[in-house]
C-alpha cells in the first residue's frame, strides 16, 4: 500500500497567503510516500515545505513557476501503475476531457494527473484514470468560479487505487472516495 | 587581608587549617565519647580557632567552615545529651562563654543557644536576641558573615513564628522578624564593608569574591519570606521598610542590586503590589550605578506574570493604580539616571508595556502613552545604532502584537510608527516581518483603507528602499521578504466593494514606488485581489440587477487600475509575467462582457509577445496560454475575434522549432471549434489548421530524413491523428474516415520505414491510439458506428 | 625551726583540734613549700575554740615552764623573709610550769576574734592567720606547733555601685566610649558592658579586655609594685566602623581573683583593673585601664 499525495495550483503568494491550516495539520510528515505536484506553487518556500512532508517529490511546471528546472511533463511508476503528470496549461481546450485523454495516450499512463483549471475532477477513461486535484489553496481562477481548496490522496495497492478527495467547504474538510481497478491488459 | 601568596599558598593554608581542625576534632570526639565536658569545650574551641584565619579566600574559607559546621552538629548532639543527663542548659550557656577567643566562643554560644531554645528553658526570643547581639563582636567581614550565617542556619527552625513550637507571646512574629532583620542588617553591613578590605589593586577580584558570598546575605530574606506570620501588614509596616532602609543606606552597588532583586523574587506577588509605592520609592535612592532598569523590569515581569495568573487578581492592580505608579517611577528613574544608555530606557518601557498589556488589556491609551514616552526619549538620541537598543525596540514593538494577536490594535497606536522611525533599515525590516508574521499567524483581516495605510506605513522598510538602499541584502532574503509582503496583500479584505477598492488603491499607491525588484512580487497579488473584487461585483450585478450599481466601483474602473499596474510590470521588464496577467484580465473582462476592455488587454498581450518575448521556450508557453485564453473568450464579435485568432495562428506558425510550430498550429484548430458555442464551429478552418500542422510535420520528416537520425515527426503525426479523431468525434464534417485512414497508414509506413529509428514512446502512443479506436468501436451505439469504418 | 623539729625526735606530740572541726568548711591553702593543704575557714568575729592535746613520747616526761596558745595574724614580705609583722596577737596561758607524764588535753577559746584582713598569698606578700602552741622549756628549747587557718570576710552588695562610663580617644584617629555596668564586682560576678566606636580611622585588628591585678607592697621609696594579667578575653575580632557597638560579657568565675585589698596594715594593697586593649593591624596597642573593686559576696547556701 502506497500513499500518494497529489496537489497543485497553490499560487502562493500571488493568489493565496498559504495552504489552509486545516490541510497543513493533516499533511504530517512520515505518512506519505510520494508527492505529485502539478505546478504553480509558485515560490520556493512551498517547495521546501512539501519536501518536509515527503522528500519524494514530483513536480511539473506551471505557467507561474519561476523554477525552470521543473519539466513540462513527467511519468513515474508506482506499483502496478504508471502515472503521468502535467500542469495542463498546454492542453487546449483547458481541462477538456478528450484532450486530456489524448495526453494520457501520448504519455501512455494509467493515471494522468493535471491541474490548471482549479476544478477537482477524477474520472475513469478507457483503461485509465484522469485526476485533477484542484487548487490546494482554493486560488482564484479565470476558468473556474468559486474554487474550494482541495487535494487528492491516492492509496495505491496492487491493481487498485482508491482516490480520496479532500475539499474544504465553508471551513469544513469533506472527504470523497473514488475507487478504481486496473484491468490487467497491456 | 588575603595573602599575596597566590593559589598554591592558599591551598597550603587550607590544608593546614583542615589538618588543625581535624586534629582537634579528634580530641573533641574522644572527650565526647568519655562524657568529658571540660575537654570537649577545650578542644572544640581549639578546633574552631582554625576559623580565625585571614589567609583564605571566601571560597576556601567556606570549605573550612563546612567542616567545622559538621563537627558542630555533633557537638550540639552532645550538648543535648548532656542536658538530658542533668547538666543545666543555662550553666552550659555560661560555660562556653569562658572561652578567651571570641570566634570559637560565639560559635559555641550559638550551638548551645540552639540547644537552649530547644530545651524551652527560656523563651526563644530572648536567646535569639542575645545571640544576634553577641555576634557583633565579630567585625571581620568574612568571619562575621560565616558566623552569622551559622546563627541563621541553627536558628532557622527555632524562630518564634506563629504556629511554631517556639511561638511566644503576643508579639511573637515581631520577635522572629526582628531577629532575622537584625542578623540580615549586620550581615549586609559586613558584606558591604568587605570591599574596603585589602589593597585597591585587587578590588576587582575582591568584588568577584564578594559576589560569591551574596547568597549568605540573601538567605536572610528567604527566611523572612518563609515566616508564616509575616502577613501583608507586617510586611508593609516593618519588614519591607527595614530591608529597604538597609539597602538604601548601605550605598553599595553590588548589594543594592542583589538585594532589590532578592526582595522581588522572595516575597509574594500581592505583597509587591500592595507595597508598590514603597519599593518604587526606594529606586531613585539607589546608587546611580545600580542597574535599576533590570530591577524594575524584573518587578514588572513578576507583576505581569501575577496578572496573567488569574483574572481575579486584576482588580488589585486597579485598586493600587499600579500602572500610574510604575509609569511615574520609570520616569523618575530615567530622569535621575542621566547616563542610562538608551537600551536601558527602552528596556524599561518594554517591561512596562508588557505589564500594561497583561493588566490593562483595554487601555490602549496606556500603551500609546508608553510608546509616546519612548519616542520622547529616542528623539533625543536620534537613529539607533546600538544593537542592544534596537533589540529592545523590537521587543517593545512586538509585545502589543503578541498580546492582542491582532494588528488592528497596533494600528490604532499613533506612536507605534513613530517608534519604528528610530530603527535602522535592517531592524525596520525585521520589525516589518514581525508585523506581517503576526498578521499571518492570526489570520487577521485588515479591513479598511485607513488601516492599510497605517500598516504600510509600518512596514515601509519592506515596501520601498529607505536610506538610498545602503545595504544590499542577499537575493534569497529579499525574495522571502517580498513574498511575505505578497502574502500580506492577501489579508486585506472588506466585504464592501467601495472600501475594498479604496484598499486596493492604497496598496497600489505604496507598492508602485517599490522599484523594479519588488514589483514582480507585489503587483500580481494585488492584481488577483482586484480580479476577485471584479468577480464579486459581477455576481452582485447579477443578483441585484442594474439599479444599485455604484458608479464609483465598476469593473471598468478596476480594469483601468489593473492596466496601469501591469503596464508598470511590462516596463521593468517582466514581459512573461505581464503577458499572463493581461490574459487573466482579458478573461475577467470577458466574464464582465466588456469586449473593448478584453480586446485591449489581449492587444497588450500581443504587443508584449511580439516585442518583448524573444526566448523560444517562453514563446511556446506564451502561445499556448494565448490560445488557451482566446479559446475560452466568447465576448468578441466576429471581427475582433478574427483579428485575434488570425494573429494567434500567425504567431504559432512562426515559432522557432518546427515541432513546436506544428503543435501550436494544431492547437489553434480549437479556436475555430468550441463545443458549447454554436457560432464557433468552423469545420473548414479547423481542417485548415490541421492540414497546416501536417505540412509542418512533413517538413520535419523531410529534415529528419535529410539528417538521418532524429525522428520525432512520427510523434507529431500521431498527435495530429489524435486531433483528427477529436474533431471526427465532435462531428466536424471536414474530418473524414478516409483522411483518418490515410493518416494511420502514413504513420504505419513511417514507423516501419528503415529511415526511422524506432521510438518506443511513439510506438506506445500509436498503440494506445489504436486501442482507443478499438475501444470506441467496441462501445457500440452511435460512436461505435461512427468508428466502425476505420481500420486499425 | 621546722628543720630542727624534723631533725630530732620531738619530746612530745602536740595536736590542735577545732571545736567544730568536723563540720567547718575546709579550703585549700598553698603552703610555703608549694603543697596544698586543707585548712579550716573562718571569718572575722568568730569564736575560735578547740582543744590542745599534748602527748609525751612514750615513757618520757615533759618538763615545761608553762604552755600557751597564741592566735597570730601575720604579714610576711618576701623581700624581708622571716620577718613577720603581727597585726593581731592574742595569747591564752594553758598551764603553769610543771611536768606532763601522759597525754593531757587543754581546751582553749578566743571569742569574737577581730580578723579584719583576709588571708592572702600574693607575689611579694603573704597574709596569714595561725594558731601557735608553745611548750616552754628551759635549756632543751621550747616545743612549738602551728595550725594555719584561713580567713575570708564577706561583704554585702555595695549600696552604691555606679557604672563606669568613659569616652576616650586619640584625636582624629580613634574615639570610643565604653561602659561597664558596675564599678564593684563580686568574685563570681559578670562584667556587662558595651563599647561604642565613635570614630575609627585606624585599622583595628582586635580588641581584648584584660583583668589586671596590681599588688603593691612597702611604702614610700620601698614600694614594690607587681602587676599580673589574670584574664585576657577577646571582645572583638576585626575592624569596626564608626557607629558600631560591641557587647562585653565577661564572667569572672573562671579566674582566681581575690577581693580588692586597700592598704592592709600599711604594708600592702591589692587592686584590680579592667584594661581595654585595642590592637591595630600594625600591632600597635591602644589601651585604657579602669580600676574596679572586687569584693567577696556572702555565699547564699
Amino acid at each position: 500500500m502506497v500513499l500518494v499525495l497529489a496537489l497543485g495550483d497553490l499560487h502562493i503568494s500571488h493568489r493565496a497567503p498559504d495552504l489552509p491550516p486545516k490541510f497543513k495539520s493533516m499533511l504530517v510528515p512520515g505518512k506519505i510516500q510520494h508527492i505529485i505536484c502539478t505546478g504553480n506553487l509558485c515560490i520556493k518556500e512551498i517547495h521546501d515545505y512539501l519536501r518536509t512532508i515527503c522528500p519524494d517529490l514530483h513536480i511539473t511546471r506551471g505557467e507561474y513557476d519561476e523554477e525552470t528546472r521543473y519539466p513540462e511533463t513527467k511519468t513515474l511508476t508506482i506499483g502496478q501503475f504508471k502515472i503521468g503528470i502535467c500542469h495542463g496549461h498546454q492542453v487546449i481546450p483547458s481541462g477538456d476531457l478528450d484532450s486530456l485523454a489524448m495526453l494520457q495516450r501520448q504519455l501512455d499512463v494509467d493515471i494522468l494527473v493535471t491541474g490548471h483549471t482549479h476544478q477537482f475532477t477524477a474520472y475513469k477513461h478507457e483503461a485509465g484514470v484522469v485526476i485533477n486535484p484542484g487548487s490546494a489553496t482554493g486560488a482564484y481562477s479565470s476558468i473556474t468560479y468559486d474554487v474550494n481548496p482541495s487535494f487528492v490522496l491516492m492509496d495505491i495497492d496492487a491493481l487498485r487505487v482508491v482516490v480520496y478527495v479532500y475539499e474544504l467547504i465553508d471551513g469544513e474538510v469533506k472527504v470523497d472516495k473514488i475507487d478504481f481497478k486496473k484491468t490487467t491488459t497491456t | 587581608m588575603i595573602g599575596d601568596g597566590g593559589v598554591d599558598e592558599e591551598e597550603k593554608y587550607l590544608a593546614a587549617g583542615i589538618a588543625g581542625l581535624q586534629q582537634n576534632a579528634f580530641y573533641m570526639h574522644r572527650a565526647l565519647d568519655s562524657n568529658n565536658l571540660k575537654d570537649a569545650l577545650k578542644y572544640s574551641a581549639q578546633m574552631l580557632s582554625e576559623l580565625r584565619t585571614s589567609r583564605l579566600s571566601p571560597h576556601k574559607y567556606y570549605e573550612l567552615y563546612m567542616r567545622a559546621f559538621d563537627e558542630l552538629r555533633k557537638l550540639e548532639m552532645f550538648f543535648r545529651e548532656e542536658t538530658k543527663r542533668g547538666c543545666s542548659t543555662i550553666e552550659l550557656y555560661e560555660l562556653v562563654q569562658h572561652a578567651g577567643n571570641i570566634l570559637p566562643r560565639l560559635y559555641l554560644l550559638c550551638t548551645v543557644g540552639s540547644v537552649y531554645i530547644r530545651s524551652k528553658e527560656a523563651p526563644a526570643k530572648d536567646v535569639l536576641k542575645d545571640l544576634v547581639e553577641m555576634c557583633r563582636g565579630i567585625q571581620h567581614p568574612l568571619r562575621g558573615l560565616f558566623l552569622r550565617s551559622y546563627l541563621s542556619q541553627v536558628s532557622r527552625d527555632k524562630l518564634p513564628d506563629i504556629g511554631s513550637e517556639y511561638e511566644g507571646d503576643a508579639d511573637t512574629v515581631s520577635d522572629a522578624v526582628e531577629f532575622v532583620l537584625q542578623n540580615f542588617t549586620e550581615m549586609n553591613k559586613l558584606w558591604v564593608r568587605m570591599q574596603h578590605q585589602g589593597p585597591a589593586r585587587e578590588k576587582e577580584k575582591r568584588e568577584k569574591e564578594r559576589s560569591e558570598l551574596r547568597d549568605l546575605v540573601g538567605k536572610n530574606l528567604h527566611v523572612l519570606g518563609q515566616i508564616e506570620g509575616v502577613d501583608l501588614d507586617l510586611y508593609k509596616d516593618i519588614v519591607l521598610p527595614r530591608i529597604l532602609e538597609q539597602v538604601v543606606n548601605c550605598k553599595d552597588e553590588l548589594a543594592q542590586y542583589y538585594l532589590m532583586d532578592c526582595i522581588i523574587q522572595v516575597f509574594p506577588d500581592d505583597y509587591h503590589l500592595q507595597t508598590l509605592e514603597t519599593i518604587l520609592g526606594a529606586c531613585p535612592q539607589l546608587q546611580p550605578s545600580v542597574d535599576i532598569k533590570t530591577i524594575l523590569s524584573r518587578l514588572m515581569e513578576r507583576l505581569s506574570n501575577y496578572a496573567a495568573s488569574s483574572a481575579e487578581v486584576l482588580p488589585e492592580f486597579f485598586q493600587v493604580e499600579a500602572f500610574a505608579k510604575l509609569n511615574s517611577a520609570i520616569g523618575k528613574v530615567i530622569e535621575a539616571q542621566v547616563d542610562m544608555p538608551i537600551d536601558g530606557v527602552v528596556t524599561l518601557y518594554s517591561s512596562l508595556l508588557t505589564f500594561t498589556l497583561h493588566v490593562h488589556h483595554d487601555r490602549l491609551d496606556y500603551v500609546d502613552q508608553i510608546l509616546g514616552a519612548c519616542v520622547g526619549k529616542l528623539s533625543v538620541v536620534g537613529k539607533l545604532e546600538d544593537s542592544k537598543a534596537t533589540k529592545q525596540i523590537v521587543a517593545l514593538l512586538s509585545a502589543p502584537l503578541e498580546k492582542y494577536n491582532d494588528i488592528d490594535t497596533a494600528l490604532k497606536l499613533t506612536n507605534y510608527p513613530r517608534v519604528l522611525e528610530f530603527l535602522d533599515q535592517g531592524t525596520n525590516k525585521v520589525m516589518a516581518n514581525v508585523i506581517i508574521q503576526t498578521i499571518m499567524k492570526n489570520k487577521t483581516c485588515i479591513s479598511s483603507a485607513d488601516k492599510v495605510e497605517a500598516l504600510f506605513e509600518l512596514i515601509k522598510g519592506l515596501i520601498k528602499d529607505l536610506d538610498g538602499n545602503l545595504d544590499e541584502v542577499d537575493d534569497e532574503d529579499f525574495n522571502e521578504e517580498q513574498n511575505a509582503v505578497a502574502r500580506l496583500i492577501q489579508m486585506l479584505y472588506n466585504d464592501d466593494p467601495k472600501e475594498m477598492l479604496k484598499i486596493i488603491c492604497t496598496v497600489k499607491k505604496h507598492i508602485m514606488v517599490g522599484g523594479a525588484k519588488r514589483l514582480p512580487f507585489t503587483v500580481p497579488p494585488l492584481i488577483f485581489c482586484s480580479l476577485k473584487l471584479v468577480r464579486r461585483l459581477q455576481s452582485q450585478e447579477e443578483n441585484a440587477g442594474e439599479e444599485e450599481e455604484d458608479a464609483s466601483v465598476t469593473p471598468k474602473k478596476i480594469f483601468q487600475i489593473l492596466n496601469q499596474m501591469i503596464e508598470a510590470l511590462s516596463v521593468i521588464p517582466v514581459p512573461e509575467l505581464a503577458l499572463r496577467l493581461y490574459l487573466q484580465c482579458a478573461e475577467a473582462a470577458n466574464d464582465c462582457d466588456l469586449e473593448p476592455v478584453a480586446y485591449e488587454f489581449f492587444t497588450q498581450a500581443y504587443i508584449l509577445y511580439e516585442e518583448e518575448i524573444s526566448d523560444s521556450k517562453a514563446q511556446v508557453t506564451a502561445i499556448h496560454l494565448i490560445i488557451g485564453s482566446l479559446q475560452r473568450l466568447h465576448v468578441f464579435g466576429v471581427e475582433n475575434r478574427d483579428t485575434l485568432t488570425h494573429k494567434a495562428t500567425g504567431y504559432s506558425a512562426k515559432l522557432l522549432k518546427k515541432p513546436e510550430q506544428c503543435r501550436a498550429v494544431y492547437a489553434c484548430s480549437h479556436l475555430f471549434w468550441v463545443d458549447d458555442q454554436d457560432s464557433i464551429k468552423d469545420g473548414e478552418r479547423v481542417m485548415f489548421c490541421l492540414k497546416r500542422a501536417l505540412r509542418i510535420a512533413n517538413a520535419v520528416q523531410q529534415m529528419a530524413t535529410a539528417t538521418r537520425g532524429s525522428s520525432g515527426s512520427v510523434m507529431l503525426f500521431i498527435e495530429i491523428l489524435n486531433k483528427y479523431l477529436y474533431f471526427f468525434e465532435k462531428g466536424n464534417p471536414q474530418v473524414t474516415v478516409a483522411s483518418i485512414q490515410g493518416l494511420i497508414e502514413l504513420i504505419t509506413t513511417e514507423m516501419q520505414s528503415d529511415n526511422t529509428t524506432s521510438d518506443p514512446a511513439a510506438d506506445a502512443f500509436f498503440a494506445s491510439t489504436m486501442r482507443y479506436i478499438q475501444f470506441q468501436k467496441d462501445k457500440g451505439g452511435a460512436v461505435g458506428e461512427k468508428y466502425e469504418p476505420i481500420k486499425t | 625551726m621546722n628543720y630542727i623539729i624534723g631533725a630530732f625526735k620531738p619530746a612530745c606530740n602536740i595536736s590542735i583540734a577545732f571545736t567544730d572541726g568536723k563540720n567547718r568548711k575546709q579550703v585549700p591553702m598553698k603552703k610555703e613549700n608549694g603543697q596544698m593543704v586543707m585548712v579550716p575557714l573562718f571569718q572575722s568575729q568568730e569564736n575560735i575554740s578547740g582543744k590542745i592535746s599534748i602527748e609525751p613520747a612514750l615513757g618520757k616526761k615533759v618538763e615545761h615552764n608553762g604552755i600557751k596558745i597564741e592566735l597570730l595574724g601575720q604579714i610576711e614580705m618576701y623581700f624581708d623573709k622571716g620577718n613577720f609583722y603581727d597585726f593581731t596577737s592574742l595569747v591564752r596561758e594553758l598551764d603553769v610550769p610543771g611536768d606532763i607524764y601522759e597525754k593531757k588535753t587543754y581546751p582553749f577559746e578566743f571569742s569574737t576574734v577581730e580578723m579584719p584582713y583576709e588571708t592572702y598569698s600574693g607575689v611579694n606578700v603573704r597574709l596569714r592567720y595561725v594558731l601557735k602552741v608553745t611548750v616552754s622549756r628551759g635549756y632543751a628549747g621550747s616545743i612549738v606547733e602551728y595550725q594555719d587557718f584561713m580567713v575570708r570576710n564577706y561583704s554585702p552588695p555595695p549600696s552604691i555601685n555606679n557604672s563606669i562610663k568613659m569616652e576616650v580617644g586619640i584625636e582624629d584617629c580613634l574615639h570610643i566610649e565604653f561602659e561597664y555596668n558596675k564599678s564593684k564586682y563580686h568574685l563570681k560576678d559578670v562584667i556587662i558592658g558595651k563599647i561604642y566606636f565613635l570614630l575609627v580611622r585606624i585599622k583595628i585588628k582586635n580588641m581584648d579586655l584584660e583583668i589586671r591585678r596590681r599588688e603593691s607592697t612597702g611604702s614610700g621609696a620601698n614600694t614594690h609594685v607587681e602587676t599580673e594579667t589574670l584574664a585576657k578575653f577577646e571582645l572583638m575580632d576585626g575592624a569596626p566602623v564608626r557607629g558600631e557597638s560591641i557587647p562585653i560579657r565577661l564572667f569572672l568565675s573562671p579566674y582566681e581573683l581575690t577581693p580588692t585589698h586597700r592598704n592592709i596594715n600599711n604594708k600592702f594593697s591589692v587592686k584590680y583593673y579592667l584594661n581595654l586593649v585595642l590592637v591595630d593591624e600594625e600591632d600597635r596597642r591602644y589601651f585604657k585601664q579602669q580600676e574596679i573593686t572586687i569584693y567577696r559576696l556572702a555565699e547564699t547556701t
